[in-house]
Formats: C-alpha cells, sequence, structure tokens
C-alpha cells in the first residue's frame, strides 16, 4: 500500500511491531541510532502527514519530523505499551507542535508577503489549483484557532481518527476532544465565511 | 453550504502533495545525526562530571574520616559567621588563673636573650593553640547538644596532656599524654598543637635530639606557617 508517493506501514507490519515491542522499546531506551531507524523507517510517513496537515508548511513538517524521532529516546520511557507505537509518536508530535505551528504562521505570513507560491505537475492543474486554494484556506483558518482545538480538528476530521484514540494522543477525555472540535468547527466554518467562499 | 466547503476543504487538506523520498531521506540522515551528536554529549558530560563527583566523594569520605571534615565546617561556620562563638566559661580545662599570662607572653626575639639563655635555650612559652584547641571543641560541642553528650575519647587524653603540660609543668608526665593523644589521634584535629607541645616537652627533659626530630617538620614548614620561626629558633639553640 503506498501514501503520498513513500510506503505505508500495513496493519500486518503493526502487528510485528507489537510482538518485538519490548525489545524494541528496550533498544529505544539506550537510544540505539538502528533502533530508532527502524521505527523510523515503519512511522515516518504518518508522523510527517500529520505534521504537514497540523502545520500546513513542508519544511516545519520536516523539523517537527526531526523532533519527534530525536526526542524519541527520552520519550519512550513514558511509553506503556497500551497504545500502538504510531500513536505513541503522534502523541509525541502534539507534545512538540506548540512551537512548530508559531515557526509555520511566521513561514507563511513571510510567503504571503513576497507572493511566493509552489506549483505541483498535476494531470488535472485545474482541480489541482482548486485543491491547494482550498486547503491553504483551511490551513490558514486553522492559524486562528487554539493549538487544541487546531489538533482536535486534524486528528479526527483531517486523519479520520476516533475520539477514543484522539483522547489517547492528547492524554485528555473523549468528551474534551468532541467539546474541541466541536468550537474548532465552528470557527472553521466562521472563518470560510468570512473568506466569502460559504 | 459552509458546511460542504468546510468538508471539502477538510478533504483537500487530508489529499496533500506528495512528500519526496528525498526529503524524507535527508530528514532521517537529520535524525540519525541528532542522535549521534546527543550520545556524543552524553559521554562527553559524563567524561566530566563522572571524575568531578568521584573526586568529590573520595574527598568527602577521606574529610569524614580523618575529621578534617568538621576543621574544615567549623572554618565555614566561622567565615559565614553563623558558629556560636566559644564563651570563655565553656573552656574544658580547668585552668589556674596564672597560666593565662604566661600562654599569652609573646616569643621572645633571639636577639634579645643573652648569652646564658643561648647556652640553656629558654622553653618558648606554651603554644597558645591548646587554648584554642580546648575553645574550637567548645563551640563545637555547643553547636550540637547530641555530640556533647557523646564525649570524644582524644579529647579526653588531649585534656589530660593539657594539664600535665600547662597546669601541672610536668614535662615526663605531658610528653607521655601527648604521646598516648597522638598514638590515638595522629591526624585529629589538634594534632598539629599536641606535636608542637610534645617537641617542648623533649626540650624541656633535654633529650635535645629527639626534640630536633620533632621539631623539623614545624620548622620546615610542613605544617605552613603554623611555629615555623618558634620552631627554628629552637633548632637554632639545640643546634650541637
Amino acid at each position: 500500500m503506498t501514501f503520498f508517493g513513500l510506503t505505508m506501514v500495513t496493519e500486518q507490519a503493526l502487528a510485528s511491531n507489537a510482538e518485538l515491542g519490548d525489545e524494541l522499546v528496550l533498544r529505544l531506551q539506550r537510544a540505539e541510532p538502528s533502533a530508532v531507524a527502524e521505527v523510523y523507517d515503519a512511522h515516518h510517513a504518518a508522523v510527517r502527514a500529520f505534521a504537514k496537515r497540523l502545520l500546513g508548511d513542508a519544511t516545519s513538517a520536516e523539523d517537527l519530523v526531526h523532533e519527534v524521532f530525536v526526542s524519541l529516546p527520552q520519550a519512550i520511557r513514558k511509553f506503556r505499551g497500551d497504545s500502538a507505537l504510531r500513536t505513541f509518536l503522534i502523541s509525541i508530535a502534539v507534545n512538540h507542535a506548540r512551537h512548530f505551528v508559531r515557526a509555520a504562521q511566521r513561514r507563511r505570513r513571510a510567503m504571503s508577503a513576497y507572493g511566493e507560491t509552489t506549483t505541483h505537475e498535476t494531470s488535472d492543474p485545474e482541480h489541482e489549483a482548486r485543491r491547494k486554494e482550498l486547503a491553504d484556506l483551511l490551513t490558514r483558518a486553522l492559524d486562528a484557532l487554539p493549538l487544541d482545538q487546531r489538533v482536535a480538528f486534524v486528528l479526527c476530521e483531517v486523519e479520520e481518527r476516533s475520539s477514543r484514540e484522539v483522547a489517547d494522543i492528547v492524554g485528555a477525555p473523549e468528551a474534551t476532544v468532541r467539546t474541541r472540535l466541536f468550537h474548532a468547527k465552528k470557527k472553521l466554518r466562521q472563518a470560510l465565511e468570512t473568506e466569502g467562499l460559504g | 453550504m459552509s458546511k460542504d466547503l468546510l468538508a471539502e476543504a477538510t478533504r483537500a487538506l487530508r489529499e496533500t502533495e506528495p512528500v519526496s523520498e528525498f526529503e524524507a531521506r535527508a530528514t532521517r540522515a537529520r535524525v540519525m545525526t541528532g542522535l549521534h551528536q546527543t550520545r556524543v554529549r552524553r559521554r562527553t558530560r559524563l567524561a566530566f562530571l563522572l571524575p568531578i563527583a568521584a573526586s568529590f566523594i573520595a574527598v568527602s569520605a577521606w574529610g569524614a574520616a580523618s575529621g578534617q571534615a568538621r576543621v574544615v565546617l567549623e572554618k565555614l561556620e566561622r567565615f559565614v559567621g553563623v558558629a556560636t562563638p566559644a564563651p570563655t566559661s565553656a573552656k574544658v580545662t580547668p585552668r589556674k588563673p596564672s597560666a593565662a599570662p604566661a600562654r599569652t607572653v609573646p616569643t621572645p626575639e633571639p636577639a634579645a636573650r643573652t648569652p646564658m639563655q643561648d647556652a640553656e635555650p629558654t622553653l618558648p612559652p606554651p603554644v597558645a593553640a591548646p587554648e584554642a584547641a580546648p575553645a574550637r571543641a567548645a563551640a563545637s560541642a555547643s553547636a550540637s547538644s547530641a555530640r556533647a553528650e557523646r564525649p570524644d575519647p582524644t579529647l579526653t587524653l588531649y585534656r589530660i596532656a593539657h594539664t600535665a603540660h600547662f597546669v601541672d609543668h610536668d614535662p615526663a608526665r605531658a610528653l607521655a599524654a601527648w604521646d598516648a593523644y597522638l598514638s590515638a589521634a595522629p591526624t585529629g584535629q589538634f594534632a598539629p598543637e599536641a606535636r608542637y607541645n610534645r617537641a617542648l616537652s623533649l626540650v624541656r627533659l633535654g633529650r635535645n635530639q629527639e626534640a630536633r626530630s620533632a621539631l623539623e617538620p614545624f620548622a620546615n614548614g610542613a605544617y605552613g606557617a603554623y611555629r615555623k620561626a618558634e620552631a627554628s629558633a629552637l633548632l637554632e639553640r639545640l643546634a650541637p
């Protein structure tokens, strides 16, 4: 299965990770580069996709991915094994996101000031332009949200995770996650209407 | 409508353009470099901190075992000003009033001495340190009542020697008592004072050869400036 051009980790791979969990966790705790490399190869696509959706900026997303895997040997000490390693990695990304969200916002403002845009060759340029316009619009609207609401929206709506899983990731009750999502969607709709696209 | 637009925008964000293989590999290399640097930093930190920690533990253990830690602590307390000043009534050894002035008489200059005194060296005045020593003991005793309840056996030996030397003026008994103290506490906090007073007892007993041996470390500065000048003057007089 492919995921944005990169090999996506299959359920089978996840299961095998769970099997060698204890040994891998021990190796990660010893900060063995081979263990981190193994986890990176298995999960970087998911972490990167989340980072990019959350931050809306490829460069900041790469920085966040780097931060997640560099801090993994320290963070793994808190890993209880009651959630998937990938979920745990996403939660590390959430914990480190605040600084990167600000960096991404600064970069977006700078790019819009210089009128810089990135173009990608696609089979349907018109469709791609519309998709990009909407994605950029939503990213700008997300910038106006508090971080917890932004995280809840990206995880629940964009990544289509269950509220239970999101609650595990952000370390908050499910009801809190649903409340954050409700407020996020309300604000985003208002923002889109303000932009005149509603 | 806005709901549909939000759904459409959400779908658009979900379908973010793919990340190039190059970017993924570049970040992987950065992660590996970052990990390597972290390991190097940790090792460097350990290489610096471990010897420092080991030295600190060793010095603390040595200080506790030799009794020097207490001396340093008392000096620190005095320096900082938290030590209770030793009251004059807290002197451990009861002394005759006449003994006190003798202790404070300064050492006469060799030039001022008569030839007769040169031929038969006069005994320099007793050291002031023993006076300070019981005062120090009293200060530490007042600092901790628990410590005061457990008398130090070596301190008792010191008091006996002090009495024989300064109160009874019995050099033979004083010499035996100083030897007893020094064998019990060769590195005790009053060891330098005891060694010097022992040397004086030897001088008084006319055991000049032994006295010279005992005074030489003081004259050579083995105890810093403590009694260096007095020991040198005495050695000159004891020279055959």
